[in-house]
């Protein structure tokens, strides 16, 4: 299983675009940061501080490319002979994937993190995390909870992307569906509240879950979702699993 | 010798169409074994089969006496392969995939030799997106050599190598023959396979139709007779009239049947008065051999 960790990991780091994307990251993180210092009416500079400097939000999209290429390129160059007829068994070979993925979804919501921190403290070193925005909460505190909760639900969107990727075992089927699932769910959201509020029962249908994270930040969204935020973030992982499950008993048996 | 891979009542089939039917066979150990067959007789499905890479239908595999199926694997341990076309990963150099593979042991020595082996050094550190055919193709091999397994599965390697490529390949595969190491290669080139394969499975319609080592195969054939004759229809009847079998052709070839043949067909024309103008003999190779086997329903049937 070791091995087979390093054998992705090996892979995922000789790709130029893995550390390209890093790059174009960091980056966007820069320059919403310099714009702000130069005009502080730009943006407000908590919500700039709590959206990692906008940038750090392109690791969900980064993560999404990622997780589907992972699974879809070794159908897509015919190396999944190669990587499955040694002596591992497929689900380590997959759980090597997800592990991967996972290591990378972490390696690039530290850099994030980091980035953010030291923007503020070089450029706004007078922001005060301290600070209480609504109720009892200081924004430092905030800010990791909003972390928590995206990261869940990014874990979610990738279960669906990785279910894609080895369903079709196409990259861009994969990612297409990932963004296009997350931007259409994003914007329909208060058409699905309406539903919701009209048949309760579609409020456990999976795209709810990827609201779980703003709920996390406004427990009060539960009004809407009709879900209390502890049962919507257990919806949230029991629905990751699964579809992780349909992904790897697809893969399980593949003829390649 | 101890068999190093068993294949035993294999089935398989698509969907509802039977692709192989009971296929056995063994692979000895440091025996180099040829399937050979038709398009779409099941050769690369065998070779799928046998790196529990598709589920099959029935039947037993057994690499090294350790069963292997799709779900149990620890038997590939000691395995390479190479299955129907290279898998490139085009961001990686070529030595990158072999360090990608290599097991740890002596891994540099590995790598360094299987690339001199195959002629490989120029390029070996571009990346594998500017390889042409061929060099992936030697990629792909070297992938399946590198760490000296006990069984290598080659499906068709010889696809897009160039003679000397064709020849360091088949020296290669030798000498690691001779060090122990078993091959189950499948390939179109039968003139290639003559020079390197101990046993030779032939394939036909998902069944093995002929099994035995190259040698067999190939007196098998057996020797024919070419004659050319100053007038060979008058030639034809009389040779027929003296109820000497004729291979269906348009000139005058006999099949020996013993040693008298030669001297009977001879002398029969002798008697008709037809001038004998050249006799060339002609020893059948695999491939004759090959298209007897594969054909001989629809042979019979035509003629
Ligand atoms: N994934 C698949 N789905 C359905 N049928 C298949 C599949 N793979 C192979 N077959 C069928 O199985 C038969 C054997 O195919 P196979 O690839 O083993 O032939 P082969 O002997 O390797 O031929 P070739 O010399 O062309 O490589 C063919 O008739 C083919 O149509
Ligand atoms: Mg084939």
């Amino acid at each position: 299983m070791g091995t087979l960790i390093k054998q992705e990991l090996y892979k995922l780091t000789h790709k130029k675009g893995t550390w390209i994307a890093i790059g174009i990251m960091v980056v966007l993180q820069i320059i919403p940061a310099l714009v702000q210092k130069a005009d502080s009416e730009f943006f407000q500079l908590s919500s700039l501080i709590s959206n990692d400097y906008l940038g750090g939000g392109l690791y969900l999209f980064i993560m999404i490319a990622s997780a589907a290429s992972i699974i879809a390129m070794e159908f897509q160059y015919g190396t999944i002979k190669q990587l499955l007829y040694r002596q591992y068994y497929r689900s380590q070979v997959f759980i090597s994937k997800l592990i991967v993925i996972f290591m990378q979804l972490v390696v690039l919501k530290v850099i994030s993190t980091i980035m953010t921190f030291t923007l503020t403290a070089l450029l706004f070193p007078s922001f005060d995390w301290d600070q209480k925005i609504e109720g009892s909460q200081t924004l430092l505190q905030l800010y990791f909870l909003g972390m928590g909760g995206n990261v869940l639900v990014t874990v979610f969107l990738l279960s669906v992307v990785i279910l894609i990727a080895t369903l079709l075992k196409t990259n861009a089927a994969a990612i297409t569906s990932g963004f296009i699932g997350y931007f259409v769910s994003m914007a329909a959201s208060s058409v699905l509240l309406l539903l919701i509020n009209k048949w309760h029962w579609l409020r456990f249908n999976p795209f709810s879950m990827l609201m779980t994270s703003s709920q996390i930040i406004s427990p009060d969204m539960s009004q809407a979702t009709l879900m209390s935020t502890p049962l919507m973030i257990t919806l949230t992982f029991v629905y990751t699993i699964l579809f992780t499950f349909i992904a790897y008993f697809s893969f399980r048996k593949r003829s390649v | 010798m101890a068999n190093l891979l068993s294949v035993q009542q294999l089935d398989k089939s698509f969907g509802n169409r039977r692709v192989l039917h009971g296929v056995n066979f063994e692979v000895a150990a440091g025996h180099i074994v040829a399937l050979v067959g038709p398009n779409g007789a099941g050769k690369s499905t065998i070779m799928k089969a046998v790196l529990g890479l598709i589920p099959t239908d029935g039947g037993h595999l057994t690499i090294d006496s350790q069963p292997v199926s799709i779900t149990s694997h620890q038997a590939l341990a000691h395995v390479g392969a190479l299955i129907e076309y290279p898998g490139i990963y085009p961001f990686l150099t070529g030595k990158q995939h072999l360090e990608l593979f290599a097991d740890k042991e002596n891994r540099d020595t590995n790598m360094t030799q299987i690339v001199e082996a195959l002629g490989m050094t120029s390029y070996i550190d571009h990346k594998a997106k500017q390889y042409s055919l061929g060099m992936k193709q030697k990629l792909g091999i070297a992938q399946a050599l590198v760490n000296h397994p006990k069984l290598v599965i080659l499906d068709e390697p010889m696809n897009g190598l160039d003679p000397q490529a064709v020849k360091d390949l088949r020296d290669y595969i030798r000498k690691m023959a001779d060090q122990g190491t078993s091959f189950l290669i499948s390939s179109h080139i039968l003139s290639e396979l003559e020079k390197l394969a101990d046993d030779v499975l032939i394939l036909n319609h998902g069944k093995i139709v002929q099994q035995s080592s190259m040698g067999e195969l190939v007196a098998s054939g057996g020797t024919s007779y070419v004659i050319t004759t100053a007038d060979d229809a008058s030639a034809k009847t009389a040779l027929m009239a003296a109820g000497l079998q004729l291979v269906p052709a348009e000139k005058i070839m006999i099949r020996q049947q013993n040693e008298k043949t030669l001297n009977q067909v001879l002398q029969t024309l002798v008697n008709a008065n037809i001038e004998i103008t050249d006799v060339v003999k002609v020893q059948h190779d695999l491939e004759e051999s090959f298209l007897d086997m594969v054909n001989t329903p629809t042979t019979k049937e035509d003629k």
